[in-house]
């Protein structure tokens, strides 16, 4: 009874809250309140699938979702976007029955990486995808092995890892098990032999503290690697990137399958690579996986096209705080070899708790930016003047640059005859200050 | 001038090489040469050769290893610091200047004795802060930030006065150590950026008069500081 009451009580409050655009995990939190330990009590699908990590797991979970459902297979997803255990457990009973079985073929869970050992004390994940650790929301979660301590208490015995060979701190997870599903990328023909990034992560083994040596960098500490001292290295892969046309825009998986790419970016490539390694696990067919993810174009709102005039201009949605993710969208933007103006804008440092913190500025790879390709840099919002400092160490040019505190005045310096195509490189709290404006 | 910027791959977190990029362009901008030597656990640096010292933070596992590398420079330290030579220690390192580090295990790690005091860590929760701090030696106040899961124990002599942020330990209102020219704080980052006037001070000591030291370069550096300071107590009084 008390299963059926909370059960109903949930999906009610979902119901409600969905009408008035609610956020998802008010109904869970309460459901959480009345029956502390609901989600033990309800009968969960044959395969439990959770993501985590630094980046890329709303995208990853995105495209498994997509497959799956392309497939024929019931999916229940938190594509709303909460990922600790209120939201996961709104997900759950909004897809249940009343009598406390989940209908869909497939649970398929983005968990938050620091939180995840409360939502998997009462859910043990069949499947669980660790996609990389990278300095992320340091204000916060203080470093990448801080977090790494966090995720390993979730994992359980009888869960199988799915994990990035090519992160040594993921890889970490698997070692010492022998039934880990492996995923990378071989080396790549933009791999490089060094660190390209403001630091290295990958100086020092994860396990035993000793040099470790990369024989190829995708980026930053993603690569190919081997320590000097203990032997702790780069495990083969049995899902794998063979190789990768950037300019032309399309990567290999196992030598077989090509898939075009909607979003030139190697980053995008992994988690590609995630979703086919997933969806390859739970049975679909892999040509038909590799038609699914050709040409597919994110829906979750990260990439945007937009015009201003007569100029046409692409929103990348990095992270505050993630300077990996800002190095991936700037390297994106440097690439276009039809000439770019560049706009970034820092004006609040997080949309979810306070903090005006801006060391993350100095681990980012501005100075990429000193090329031929990028014309202008507009630099934009209440940080500006920070942007400035960080931008007066990188050697690009002052002529180049534009400072204005004011987001609208940034719009209006763009809104004139030039013919460069234009990028804006911001994060999602700061995205609809600058969308609006069109 | 020769500056050393020590374990400069391995307690590097949260940007804070630019540190010494901020006192390599301040010096350069006074018209004064400067060079840095980046060193790291298995090098021997000389450090009575040095003007200025930096050291960032680390992971709590990195400084546990650099600490055992540290331990050799227990005397050579002691020195530098008694004649007065610059030293500015961020986030976790100076906490291995004391008598000993309990990681969240209880384990203990002996510290390098420079002074009397002890380190506790704990791994259920980083403390988290944006900061607000007042010093003895300057009118502006310094903002940053505090990234941490440790308590710090009987340091006597302190750096900072806490208007927001955290102490060496809980409902502490002092922060930091400081000895002669040895400035320890747990303010994470690239202080000597985010702080332009702490700069300047850090800059003048480290030249010890024999220069003129040029502030003017420092425009978006000071409108950058007078924003976050705003944003600080705007948040501090909200709260
Ligand atoms: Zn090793």
């Amino acid at each position: 009874m008390k299963l059926f009451l909370t059960i109903l009580i949930c999906k009610l409050l979902h119901f409600f809250g969905k009408l008035i655009g609610k956020g998802s995990s008010l109904p869970g939190k309460i459901a959480l309140k009345l029956c502390p330990d609901i989600l033990k009590r309800v009968k969960l699908p044959e395969y439990i699938i959770a993501v985590t990590g630094s980046n890329g797991k709303t995208s990853t979970v995105e495209m498994i979702a997509h497959i799956l459902t392309e497939n024929g297979k019931s999916v229940a997803w938190n594509k709303e976007g909460s990922n600790q255990i209120e939201g996961v457990t709104t997900l759950v009973l909004a897809n249940s029955t009343l009598t406390g079985k989940v209908k869909s073929d497939i649970l398929l869970i983005e968990s938050d990486e620091r939180f995840a050992r409360y939502t998997f004390k009462y859910i043990t994940p069949t499947h669980y995808v660790i996609t990389n650790l990278y300095r992320d929301q340091l204000t916060r979660n203080g470093h990448p092995e801080w977090v790494a301590d966090a995720i390993k208490v979730s994992i359980k015995n009888n869960t199988r890892l799915i994990l990035n060979a090519d992160d040594p701190l993921v890889s970490l997870f698997g070692d010492g098990k022998d039934d880990v599903i492996w995923f990378g990328a071989d080396k790549l023909e933009s791999d490089t032999n060094y660190c390209e990034g403001k630091y290295d992560d990958g100086v020092y083994c994860p396990k035993c503290k000793k040099f470790m040596r990369y024989s190829s960098r995708h980026y930053a500490h993603i690569g190919h690697y081997k320590c000097t001292s203990c032997g702790y290295e780069r495990h083969d892969t049995e899902y794998t990137v063979t190789s990768v046309d950037l300019d032309r825009g399309f990567a290999v998986i196992n030598g077989k399958y090509n898939i075009s790419l909607a979003l030139k970016s190697l980053y995008n490539i992994y988690n590609i690579l995630a979703a086919f390694t997933v969806a390859s696990i739970v049975g679909i067919d892999e040509n038909k996986i590799a038609e699914n993810m050709s040409n597919y174009v994110m829906k979750n709102g990260r990439v945007v096209n937009f015009a201003i005039g007569n100029r046409k201009g692409t929103l990348l949605t990095a992270k505050h705080e993630n300077s990996i993710s800002y190095d991936q969208s700037i390297r994106l933007a440097c690439s276009d070899k039809g000439g770019c103006d560049v706009m970034f804008i820092v004006d609040a440092v997080s949309r979810k708790y306070f903090t005006s913190d801006v060391s993350w500025l100095w681990d980012i790879n501005f100075d990429m930016l000193n090329c031929e390709n990028v014309h202008k840099i507009i630099l934009a919002g209440k940080y500006c003047n920070d942007l400035a400092v960080r931008f007066s160490y990188t050697g690009i040019n002052a002529d180049k640059i534009k400072i204005f505190e004011d987001i609208r005045k940034a719009y209006d310096f763009l809104n004139c005859d030039r013919d460069e195509y234009i990028y804006t490189i911001t994060c999602f709290s700061d995205k609809n200050k600058f969308l609006n404006l069109l | 001038m020769k500056f050393l910027h020590l374990y400069y791959d391995i307690m590097n977190l949260y940007g804070e090489y630019a540190n010494i990029c901020a006192m390599e362009r301040i010096l350069t901008k006074s018209g004064i040469e400067c060079q840095t030597d980046r060193l790291s656990i298995g090098d021997n640096a000389k450090l009575s050769e040095y003007d200025f010292i930096y050291v960032g933070s680390g992971t709590e596992k990195n400084q546990k290893v650099v600490l055992e590398d540290f331990r050799k420079y227990a005397v050579t330290l002691k020195a530098y610091i008694d004649r007065g030579g610059v030293i500015l220690m961020t986030g976790n390192s100076f906490e291995m200047l004391g008598d000993k580090i309990t990681d969240a295990n209880g384990t203990e790690f002996e510290g390098i004795g420079i002074t009397d005091f002890s380190v506790k860590e704990q791994n259920k929760k980083r403390t988290t802060s944006d900061a607000i701090f007042k010093a003895d030696f300057t009118d502006r106040k310094l903002v940053g930030f505090i990234n941490k899961c440790s308590e710090i124990y009987g340091i006597d002599t302190t750096l900072f006065d806490v208007l927001m942020g955290l102490g060496n330990k809980t409902d502490d209102d002092r922060e930091g150590l400081r000895i002669n020219n040895l400035f320890g704080t747990h303010l994470t980052g690239p202080i000597l950026i985010k702080n332009p006037y702490f700069l300047e001070y850090i800059a003048n000591l480290v030249v010890g008069g024999k220069a003129k030291i040029n502030t003017k370069y420092l425009g978006f550096e000071k409108s950058g500081y007078e924003v976050t300071l705003s944003e600080l107590i705007r948040r501090k009084s909200a709260t």
